[in-house]
């Protein structure tokens, strides 16, 4: 029997076969997003190219295509060897300036649109589970909404948000929807809390709180309503904080190269 | 699945709704019966690794479930296609080595002509860590440790390990009259409905199979759907309990699993 290839069940979503026409460019974005949502940890051997490639449904040439991006994107470090192999490298929490950068590269339009998905879903999630929910899973929602205020770091804020809507598509009782919120947090990532200001959490919360609220009273038309809207506030927050940042880059802004090709 | 329907004869009304009712619940209970065996099995094992380190006079280790792996690639085997996967989880602390354990695997994919790959589970059980997965929260484990039984949690959209809409089963491990943890297997919802489905539909009228929660998880009727919560559809449907809880399955002391079938009295 094989030793199990990955390290995590949540990495070995990612990992899933890809669709018709999956290329280099897909495979490496997956490893990116697993890297960065911390599902690959660092210094985390992956599996052998050749194992890789079939998991993913790729050649091996597509494979290693995707490997030398993220190698280039410093993501992956492959060392020679009887002990080499690619390794995973995590990047530290960026500072905000480099965090921002990305979002420079999204346009208002993908970013509104970006949002109008998040929305659909977390609506639908929402009113979904003031259907469906029952007592037990009120309480976990509760539970997991808690975390929120605690959290000191962007990417712990981002973890405890993400992890909040997570649950409510789960009281939902749909997996289709637990996937999409899962893809769209493992998207955005710490982005969406990148233009929120620390004494702003507690609003947040408090939207959180008056969301599982309805969820409680099984009110699905308020839950959908609360949902929608607190994603929009936070979409047009994320497209004020993109309108404020330079169109280029600023010199000693701590820019370190062209992003890759 | 045993217990089809009976051929009595042309020309009679062979079976009442009632009794189809009863069937498709036998049905079932028969089917997770015999996977919450295996569990009690994979139950007996662990205890008894850690009892034969306990009478060597030193905590259990982690070394000392190695007779897992192979009794839950059995389990795994003997219910193909019905278990997703199983193994044990054990109480916080009760391990030298590792504070919190789960020894557990999965029925990877297969083919008609190969047995399912197992592969062994892996999730982050450091409580500090943000990734962490507290299973002494979950149901499944609450549950056995509450009442000393067998529990039949969900179904829920279970986003931590099958990525599907699951039922896990689990008994307690009692060693020397404390809990231990529990052993346990995960049950895909589509299994259950799949084996369901075939009574229910011959069924006249509109039938559901609900869990103990009042939740659908198998139904014969576009108008309630698995995943909805028969009280707040009761209204439009009228449904009620035609069967009792279903009976005990076979060699199991505990009561029931808390599943009912709702339909209209004939």
């Amino acid at each position: 029997m094989p030793p199990p290839e990955l390290t995590t069940v949540r990495a070995r979503a990612l990992f899933a076969p890809l669709d018709e026409g999956g290329r280099a460019e897909t495979v490496a974005r997956r490893l990116d997003t697993a890297i960065r949502l911390g599902l690959l940890l660092d210094g985390e051997r992956l599996p052998a190219e050749s194992h890789l490639a079939v998991q993913f449904g790729v050649s091996t040439v597509t494979l290693r295509e995707a490997l030398a991006t993220l190698r280039r994107m410093g993501l992956v470090e492959t060392r020679r060897g009887r002990r080499g192999g690619s390794f995973v490298r995590t990047p530290q929490e960026p500072p905000p300036a480099r965090l921002a950068r990305p979002l420079r590269l999204l346009s208002l339009h993908e970013l509104r649109d970006m949002g109008d998905h998040r929305a659909a879903v977390a609506g639908a999630a929402a009113r979904l589970a003031a259907e469906r929910a029952l007592p037990g899973d009120v309480a976990a929602l509760r539970e997991h909404a808690g975390r929120l205020s605690g959290a000191a770091t962007l990417t712990a804020r981002r973890r405890a948000d993400a992890r909040v809507h997570i649950e409510i598509a789960a009281a939902a009782q749909s997996p289709r929807l637990t996937r999409a919120e899962m893809d769209l947090w493992a998207e955005v990532g710490d982005l969406v809390w990148l233009p929120v200001p620390g004494d702003a959490v507690a609003a947040i919360a408090s939207e959180h709180a008056a969301l599982i609220d309805a969820i409680a009273q099984a009110d699905p038309e308020r839950a959908r309503q609360i949902a929608e809207q607190h994603v929009a506030a936070e979409t047009g927050r994320l497209i004020e904080f993109r309108l404020g940042l330079p169109e280029t880059d600023q010199p000693g802004a701590g820019h370190v190269g062209r992003p890759e090709q | 699945m045993s217990g089809g329907l009976s051929n009595d004869g042309p020309g009679r009304i062979m079976t009442s709704q009632d009794e189809l009712a009863t069937r498709v619940l036998a049905g079932i209970t028969s089917q997770v019966g015999q996977v919450l065996d295996s569990v009690a099995r994979v139950a007996g094992v662990t205890m008894a690794a850690i009892q034969a380190a306990q009478r060597a006079g030193r905590p259990p280790r982690r070394a000392d479930l190695a007779a897992l792996r192979p009794l839950v690639a059995e389990v795994l085997r003997r219910h193909q296609g019905f278990a997703a996967g199983a193994g044990a989880v054990l109480a916080p602390d009760l391990l030298a080595d590792a504070p919190r354990c789960i020894e557990w695997w999965w029925a990877g994919q297969s083919s008609a002509d190969h047995d399912p790959v197992v592969a062994k589970l892996e999730v982050d059980l450091d409580p500090e860590s943000a990734e962490f997965y507290d299973y002494t929260t979950t149901q499944w484990y609450r549950e056995p440790q509450r009442t000393g039984g067998h529990a039949v949690a969900g179904p829920y959209v279970d986003y931590i390990c099958t990525h599907e809409y699951t039922f896990t089963v689990s008994v307690p491990v009692i060693c020397a009259g404390t809990f231990a943890g529990v052993a346990a297997a995960d049950i895909l919802a589509e299994q259950v409905e799949r084996i369901a489905a075939p009574g229910l539909s011959l069924m006249d009228r509109p039938a559901v199979l609900a869990s103990g929660d009042g939740r659908v998880i198998a139904s014969n009727t576009g108008a309630i759907l698995p995943g909805v919560l028969l009280a707040r559809r009761d209204a439009d449907t009228r449904l009620r309990p035609v069967t009792g809880r279903a009976a005990a399955p076979r060699g199991h002391p505990d009561p029931a699993l808390p599943w009912t079938l709702h339909s209209h009295p004939a």
